[in-house]
């Protein structure tokens, strides 16, 4: 990579801190510094929003699997704009209402400091998890280009994007959000555009698209009902739809956005951007994936794009299989090469029995192709003992590095950053404003002035910083990221929302129920994780279902001795004033 | 029909339409 991009990078680390910094307001007030106050404009809230959500997972792990598998993952973001309608009309009105911190803080107010602490604690877990995971992939593709240490990279990656949350709180994360957005769509339309243009003189966007299509790239709709097929559109509108609604609706770092909206139909508002604009973008991105399959039909690619390991393969015993696939693989390149401009050829005459049968040989090329791949991977399983070894993170970093000029890798790689460090950046917020409302505020005793809370809450930032790190390390040795992440959100996702539909669908229910939903939920997703093969997309509706029903049945088993529903054991509303001002340990605890 | 009402109206309808757009690329280049 040239100084050029180094440069390039470089400006923007330095102007997203600095711009973080300098746009901080309230922050020696704690709800200036958890809540911006309550005073941030819809579009800024909706553009924080889909920030948090598009990580640099997105960017390069979704890319990857366009490249490998096609548009199926799509599939995966149907049901949020429905999602979206719900969380609108149920959990933001109750929890702006309830004006409160965190997420969780709502469950006290309806059941006890229990259930508060569990679901806070999973929350904590799930959420650390997940943002080491996300900073990761850029971490990832760092190494690729530079050759460093990913777990040095990690770290690096992390350090800005803690100083800038530190300082300026979630006021900081929200307006550099905003950038950060612009920033990565406009990234990825140039990289999209960059692949048009780079098409081969004979090859139109329509030839491109066709060729996919035959390819199988372009299954944007599957309908198998087989409960073990990752994507399909049941996976992508019920099973996806409990997962948005977790994590839209229950997750702090997506909650804590909408809080800061300056009204309720503000927050309403910013949802619904996400509603209209998730799919396309999603789609935008997945078809990055697609234009890089049918660039590197007419580019030879590299056999395996994660090199990590050439070195050690090419010195191995076994160096004349891998260089004997290489050759397999060059020659079928070449192959499928020909068949595509063929296909295309015969796609603009028309002829439907040439079209056929070179729509075979197209078929066949890129199968054998695939298959070269398939055992270059295994091989390199077998030689390393690295049977988590995948190159799909790596297709996209690979084509910016090796395939796009001067100034626009640089771009594009400030656009990656952008939406790891956007991503990061809401998630330590949402974990430090837990880790301090839900358990120091909660539990400690005595009284905390503003000053002091702050400063336990930027050491707690720095904490989950070096946490998030030190998973990072971990995770880049998993598979593809992206369903890294969405795992170890099933694993408690549903759960949570349950124990959240339960509070808020069920008047009846009681402390004892959601505690022993909970449980009961998160026992059950475990059981369809360890014993069965039904795709983890499905955990969260099993999880939110398992939990409400428990809930409520053991909520009415225990209703008679449990006094009136909804008090629990907590002292506290949070209805009841001003924010923060109910985080008093109950009597029970002092 | 109030004000929500017809926001909520209008993102199913842009959803439905999104979908279908998409179900009817998919067709149009698979076929």
């Amino acid at each position: 990579m040239s100084a050029i991009d180094w440069a390039i990078i470089g400006l923007y680390l330095v102007w997203i801190v600095w711009d973080g910094i300098r746009l901080s307001r309230d922050t020696k007030k704690v709800e200036g510094y958890f809540l911006a106050s309550r005073s941030l404009p819809w579009w800024a809230v909706g553009l924080s929003v889909m920030a948090t959500q598009l990580s640099a997972i997105t960017m390069t792990s979704s890319t990857g699997q366009g490249y490998a598998d096609g548009i199926g993952l799509l599939q995966q973001y149907y049901a949020l704009p429905i999602a979206m309608i719900i969380i609108s009309v149920t959990f933001v009105p109750f929890f702006r209402k309830a004006n409160i911190y965190t997420a969780y803080e709502y469950l006290e107010s309806r059941f006890d400091g229990k259930v508060r602490s569990l679901t806070a604690l999973l929350f904590l877990f799930s959420r650390g998890m997940a943002t080491g995971v996300v900073i990761s992939a850029p971490a990832v593709v760092l190494s690729v280009m530079v050759g460093a240490d990913v777990s040095v990279i990690c770290v690096l990656l992390a350090v800005p994007t803690a100083i800038y949350t530190m300082y300026g709180g979630v006021q900081a994360v929200a307006w550099t959000d905003v950038k950060q957005m612009y920033l990565i769509v406009f990234g990825l339309l140039a990289a999209c555009v960059a692949l048009i243009v780079r098409l081969p003189d004979a090859i139109s966007i329509d030839d491109a698209m066709r060729l996919a299509g035959t390819a199988g790239k372009l299954q944007a709709f599957n309908f198998s009902t087989d409960p073990s097929v990752r994507f399909t559109f049941w996976t992508g509108t019920l099973g996806a739809l409990f997962l948005f609604l977790s994590y839209f609706g229950t997750d702090q770092s997506q909650v804590q956005r909408y809080l800061t909206a300056k009204s309720d139909d503000e927050a309403r508002t910013s949802l619904l951007m996400s509603a209209y604009w998730k799919i396309p973008l999603q789609a935008l991105v997945m078809l990055i994936g697609v234009l890089m399959f049918v660039f590197y039909l007419f580019t030879p690619p590299p056999m395996l794009f994660n090199r990590s390991h050439d070195e050690r393969v090419r010195a191995s015993a076994r160096a004349g299989e891998y260089v004997a696939l290489e050759q397999r693989f060059s020659a079928a390149v070449d192959e499928r090469r020909t068949a595509a401009e063929a296909l295309a050829g015969a796609e603009r005459s028309g002829d439907q029995a040439s079209i056929e049968a070179r729509k075979n040989a197209f078929v066949g090329s890129e199968q054998a192709v695939k298959g070269i791949r398939a055992e270059a991977i295994t091989l390199v399983k077998d030689i390393t003992g690295d049977s988590s070894y995948n190159d799909v993170n790596y297709v996209f970093p690979t084509y910016i590095v090796t395939q796009l000029p001067v100034g626009l890798i640089g771009l594009l790689m400030a656009a990656i950053f952008a939406a790891a460090m956007s991503t990061i950046a809401g998630e330590l917020s949402a974990l430090a404003t837990s880790t301090v409302m839900d358990f120091y505020k909660r539990w400690s005793r005595g009284e905390h002035d503003d000053a002091h809370v702050l400063r336990v809450s930027r050491f707690a930032i720095l904490g989950w910083a070096l946490f998030a790190s030190l998973v990072a390390i971990w995770a880049v040795e998993l598979g593809s990221l992206i369903e890294v992440v969405n795992r170890f959100g099933s694993f408690f996702y549903g759960s949570i929302l349950g124990v959240f539909l339960l509070a808020i669908g069920w008047p009846r229910a009681n402390s004892a129920g959601a505690l022993t939903g909970l449980v009961a939920g998160m026992s059950a997703v475990a059981y369809f994780t360890v014993f069965t093969s039904v795709a983890f997309l499905w955990h969260n509706l099993i999880g939110a279902v398992v939990v409400f029903v428990t809930g409520m049945i053991v909520s009415e088993l225990t209703r008679s001795g449990s006094g009136e529903p909804g008090t629990g054991s907590g002292k506290r509303r949070a209805g009841s004033g001003e924010p923060g001002t109910g985080n008093q340990a109950p009597e029970g605890a002092r | 029909m109030t004000s929500a009402g017809r926001v909520f109206l209008r993102v199913t309808i842009v959803w439905i339409v999104t979908l279908a757009a998409l179900y009817a690329f998919q067709a149009f280049y698979t076929r």
